[in-house]
């Protein structure tokens, strides 16, 4: 199954790619917090901004389309919330604002996490001393997305398996949804506890 | 068995456990286990087989109690005891990816190592020798979801094995595995010389490498003793949702 969603092209090897991970960890970082904070009238940053980031997908040799897909689903969550600001007095501006913002942010995001496996991000964090917790929390997320994907994939497919109508109706497949959400909670609470038993097994306190 | 002064590498007795939800598990275990030895526990789906393993190293019951019907190395199972016993007694888990909860291989192998408070050079060593041991050489920086069932299956044990468990306690390691996948596994726990507890549907497994067997059905010890002659009582295998298992058809005519 396409357990690299997330990550697909973190192990390429390029000249981005072999950059040291604190390097392009605190650089994606200084770009995000800038860009947020910066207003927009201070064009040089984000026209430069936008250069760099152009430089870096060529040099890494991640494809475009991938790129611009995985931006395309991002979107829609932040946007969805801007849309909102366009009813409101001198609207237009701010949206444009917050989608120049927000694309330049995602971006950023989606290129360290594709130049960078994770596992090195999490090394660099506990050097930086970031708190245990947070750490094994991210550890432990990043570990389960995918098995939970695979979980809801394998649900989905059983499902699909047994259905014989095509079924259009809508409260139909709200009520399937809604099935496939609760189980895919209590599924995933149980095999948190199993994880959890199995931390312990090795020693964990 | 024979040597009577020498302390049991587990001792269970009148486990009792009950679910949170009510459903009683365990009704009274008694089970005594000698150094060295290879025991499989049998008995058909929701015997309790999964519960009575995870009493082993304390897992099971969540509170512990002052006396604990469970002792390893002749030490009760308390909370000051639990850190060693849980380093006594390693445990496979049924299902790969509860156990394999880190981002690369080695560091889920060093998990266990790095918790019992080794140096980073000696940690480093132990997952090298661990992952030799499962042949899997070169996996240090693997993903766990990139790796097939069988690989998980072994990273599993390697990680298990880091910590140097004196009693090895596995909950269906050859379930899911191919046949050269189980080959290897019998292969792989037969060089290990640690106590070891199997709990499995895998009869052959049980026949192959474990000279004594536990007969486990509602919670209750039904029946233990010497694998085949266990294994050829077809009416008590009936009853308790096993069967007698083809190589010992074709073995002993008897």
């Amino acid at each position: 199954m396409h357990h690299d969603f997330l990550d697909r092209y973190s192990r390429l090897d390029s000249p981005i790619h072999r950059l040291p991970t604190a390097l392009k960890l605190a650089l994606a970082l200084i770009f995000v917090f800038v860009t947020v904070a910066l207003p927009l009238s201070v064009r040089d940053w984000f026209i430069g901004l936008t250069i760099t980031l152009i430089g870096v997908v060529a040099l890494s040799r991640i494809p475009w389309l991938f790129l611009l897909k995985r931006l395309l689903f991002l979107e829609p969550f932040v946007l969805g919330m801007a849309v909102l600001t366009l009813f409101q007095p001198n609207g237009v501006r701010v949206f444009a604002t917050i989608f120049v913002r927000s694309t330049l942010c995602l971006l950023t995001m989606v290129l360290l996490s594709n130049t960078t496996p994770f596992s090195a991000i999490l090394k660099v964090l506990r050097r930086v001393r970031v708190p245990a917790l947070f750490i094994t929390t991210l550890a432990l997320m990043y570990r389960y997305l995918f098995v939970l994907v695979d979980e809801a994939e394998r649900m989905h497919r059983a499902r699909a398996s047994r259905t014989f109508t095509r079924e259009t109706s809508r409260v139909h497949l709200w009520h399937a949804l809604g099935t496939v959400i609760g189980q895919l909670f209590v599924r995933s609470t149980e095999r948190a506890e199993r994880i959890y038993a199995a931390m312990c097994a090795r020693g964990w306190r | 068995m024979k040597d009577e002064t020498k302390t049991p590498a587990l001792q269970v007795s009148n486990l009792q456990f009950r679910y949170p939800d009510g459903a009683e598990a365990l009704c009274g275990v008694n089970l005594t286990i000698a150094v060295g030895e290879c025991v499989g526990l049998i008995g058909p789906n929701g015997a309790g087989k999964s519960t009575l393993l995870l009493h082993l190293n304390g897992i099971l019951p969540e509170r512990l109690e002052s006396a604990s019907p469970v002792s390893v190395f002749g030490q009760s199972i308390t909370a000051a005891t639990l850190p060693m016993v849980r380093r006594d007694v390693g445990l496979l888990f049924q299902d790969p990816d509860d156990q394999l909860f880190c981002p690369t291989v080695f560091e889920d192998v060093a998990f266990g190592p790095q918790q019992f408070g080794l140096a980073n050079e000696r940690v480093a060593a132990v997952v090298r020798e661990a992952l030799a041991q499962v042949g899997l050489t070169g996996f240090e920086n693997r993903s766990p979801h990139h790796l097939s069932r069988g690989e998980k299956r072994r990273v599993c044990l390697a990680g298990v094995l880091a910590c140097q468990p004196r009693v090895l306690v596995l909950d269906e390691p050859s379930s899911d595995l191919d046949p050269r996948g189980k080959r290897e596994l019998k292969a792989l726990l037969h060089g290990i010389h640690a106590t070891k507890i199997i709990a499995t549907h895998d009869l052959e497994l049980v026949v192959e490498l474990c000279p004594r067997a536990i007969v486990l059905d509602h919670g209750k010890i039904v029946a233990d003793g010497p694998t085949i002659e266990l294994l050829n009582d077809e009416p008590l295998m009936l009853a308790h949702g096993l069967e007698r298992p083809h190589i010992l058809r074709h073995r002993h005519p008897h």
